[in-house]
């Protein structure tokens, strides 16, 4: 068994096959109408998911695959270890959700103020005057585009005067 | 030849003329920033259009998406990175001439291609339309649905490097799509018992989460600081002559581009790469290439303009987008109440020409300012991302609260931003998986309106038949010819330019 057959390209793709067999067999108790395109189209990229697994699996243990990018996509050439992408794509996953938990507490435009003003301040290092004027340029937008565009922001649990809350 | 010219007079009315040009400084902003292009571009201004009069909202849209492809150029000569995904070849000698103290030149060269490349792009849409109108309105839903099932073939075979994945990419998106309530029959299908899939999920969604969410954490992980910089240099008129010497280059690599972005599926990331390989290719004296060639610029700067003119061809006239922006582009047609398709050609004509006009203007303004403010905005493409980053989130999650303006929007956003982070990281191609998204309700309807019709005899119409025989042989053909666009990229080291 080759070693890295549980990689995860691998544990991905084999999540999108078992999507598209749920698409389908998901579709079997819909009327006529609304299971066919589902039913159809779930089977055969199911069938293909499979396919694709095994040739990715192949491909994988045999170890030639060269498709870094494609065409369709700008590739991403990482020049740092794959450990410390992953790493870092979950410090700034969790910042967001934390974002969001600040969000749902205190609102939307107080946390995007305190988020702008924390990242300046302490992730880029502008100084304290730059980090500031950084944040409230932020809640000036937020407060412009709302009044101008009638957009609406989400509010959180503790209630504040607009335009922070 | 009327409603031609009315278009044109509607649109230079000063509220539509702001909306053009609010459309370019955001499209020229947007073209600076790596890594977001078009469908960012076009996916935020999605909530801004709702209730929007139509003309305005194309004048913006249009004109938005238009000089995408302009400003990019900066980031790509200036530094060696790609403002969009449309303008990776223009570093093969863009960068090399900017090293060398040229940049004035390669930036002066890169925006007459461009709009060049822009105004024969809108030319060939003009004068499409009253030629494609006859076949278009002899298309019924039988038709319709076979050509939207080419389309997606195609979207699926060539985009991304793998075939297979490509089509697996455009299934992913339209099984996205089938989420939510079925057209036709009263059923809400997987959602799961979640209230917010009970409508699907928005597209402004579906965009943001599957391009933008990807590039920021990328470049968020990269923690790039710019070390190397360039400055403008001399030569802006030097560029302007050299691209009206090399004008036949301009030509030839323009009409690549509209046919490319008339082909659904290829539309931005190779559409350069396609023009710098035909520009090597045909090119007698080949050992300046990558070593700042000003015919390298030319090339993929002159195709990526006009791609956006091709693009629009299979947007109105059968609702099928020929790119990732096209198809966010069709999604602000049906928030507008518009329906593309053959009606475009009978209700909606002088849309079709404001859309013309927009992208005429719209490159003539993006290349003019991208002139005259060539200093500040080379200035602007030194800040690090670090400092852009926190007002890119707030952009991107205030756009996305819009679409239904409750926390399922900001839920999605997460979990479809992780999605796309992850097709990118293995080369899952993300323009297929859009295009299957948008397409997928067009294509229910098309084949529900068709089963109700006809029965299954639809099969048997004769254009139903010609259609599934183009699918086949194209899928084949282009199965060949993507191989052939591999070795080309290959061979002008497209694979070694990131």
């Amino acid at each position: 068994m080759p070693s890295n057959l549980f990689a995860f390209k691998n544990i991905f793709a084999l999540a999108l096959t078992l999507w598209f067999g749920y698409v389908a067999w998901g579709a079997l108790r819909f009327p006529y109408l609304a299971k066919m395109l589902p039913l159809s189209v779930g089977t055969c990229l199911f069938v293909l998911g499979i396919v694709n697994l095994v040739q990715q699996v192949v491909i994988t243990s045999r170890n030639t695959e060269k498709d870094g990018g494609g065409f369709a996509d700008l590739s991403t050439d990482w020049k740092i270890p794959i450990e410390l992408v992953w790493r870092r794509f979950f410090i700034y996953f969790a910042m967001i959700l934390l974002l969001y938990g600040l969000i749902w507490l205190i609102g939307y435009p107080l946390t995007m103020t305190l988020f702008i003003f924390t990242f300046y301040r302490f992730f880029a290092g502008a100084s304290w005057r730059a980090s500031v004027i950084a944040g409230l340029a932020g809640l000036s937008f937020l407060a412009l585009t709302s009044h101008l565009l009638s957009m609406q922001w989400p509010e959180g649990l503790v209630v504040l005067p607009w335009p922070l809350g | 030849m009327d409603v031609f010219f009315q278009a044109l007079v509607t649109l230079l009315a000063p509220s539509h003329l702001l909306m053009l040009m609010s459309g370019v400084l955001l499209g020229l902003s947007i073209g600076i920033l790596p890594g977001l292009g078009g469908i960012v571009g076009m996916t935020i201004l999605l909530p801004v259009i709702y209730g929007m009069e139509v003309h305005s909202a194309f004048a913006l849209l249009i004109g938005m998406v238009a000089v995408i492809p302009t400003s990019d150029t900066f980031p790509s000569v200036m530094m060696g990175i790609p403002g969009s995904s449309a303008s990776q070849a223009t570093i093969m000698d863009g960068y090399p001439l900017a090293k060398k103290g040229e940049a004035a030149r390669a930036l002066g060269a890169a925006f007459t291609a461009s709009l060049i490349g822009g105004l024969i792009g809108a030319t060939v849409l003009m004068l499409i339309i009253p030629i494609a109108r006859p076949v278009v309105l002899a298309f019924g839903s039988p038709e319709l649905f076979m050509l939207a099932l080419l389309g997606m073939s195609m979207v699926g075979v060539l985009s991304g490097n793998r075939p297979i994945r490509g089509i697996l990419a455009a299934g992913l998106g339209l099984t996205l799509g089938a989420l939510g309530d079925a057209p036709a029959v009263p059923v809400y299908r997987y959602t799961f018992g979640i209230d917010y899939l009970m409508d699907g999920i928005p597209l402004v969604i579906v965009g943001l989460g599957l391009f933008a969410f990807p590039e920021i954490i990328d470049l968020l992980i990269k923690g790039r600081s710019i070390s190397e910089t360039t400055t403008l240099g001399r030569g802006w008129l030097d560029g302007v002559k050299d691209a009206l010497r090399h004008k036949f280059i301009i030509l030839r690599c323009s009409i690549i581009g509209v046919v490319v972005g008339f082909l659904p599926g290829l539309g931005g990331s190779v559409v350069d790469w396609i023009a710098y390989g035909h520009i090597i290719q045909t090119s007698k004296d080949r050992e300046k290439f990558g070593f700042g060639d000003i015919r390298g610029v030319l090339a993929p700067e002159s195709a990526n303009n006009a791609k956006e003119g091709g693009g629009l061809i299979p947007t109105f006239l059968f609702g099928i987008p020929g790119s990732g922006s096209m198809a966010v582009f069709l999604g602000g047609l049906l928030i507008l109440g518009i329906q593309p398709g053959p009606s475009m050609l009978t209700e909606h004509l002088d849309l079709v020409y404001t859309a013309i006009w927009s992208l005429a203007l719209a490159n003539v303004f993006g290349a003019g300012l991208s002139i005259l403010l060539s200093k500040p905005i080379t200035r602007l493409t030194v800040i690090p991302f670090n400092l852009m980053a926190p007002f890119i989130i707030l952009i991107i999650t205030f756009a996305a609260y819009q679409a239904t303006q409750s926390w399922g929007d900001l839920i999605a956003l997460l979990v479809m931003g992780a999605l796309g982070w992850l097709m990118k990281q293995y080369s899952w191609p993300r323009p297929a998986a859009l295009i299957g998204f948008v397409l997928a309700g067009n294509l229910e309807s098309y084949l529900f309106i068709s089963v109700q019709r006809y029965g299954w005899e639809w099969f048997g119409r004769p254009g139903v038949i010609i259609l599934a025989m183009i699918t086949i042989v194209s899928v084949v053909l282009s199965a060949l010819y993507q191989k052939k666009i591999k070795q080309a990229s290959l061979s002008t080291g497209g694979a070694h330019a990131k």
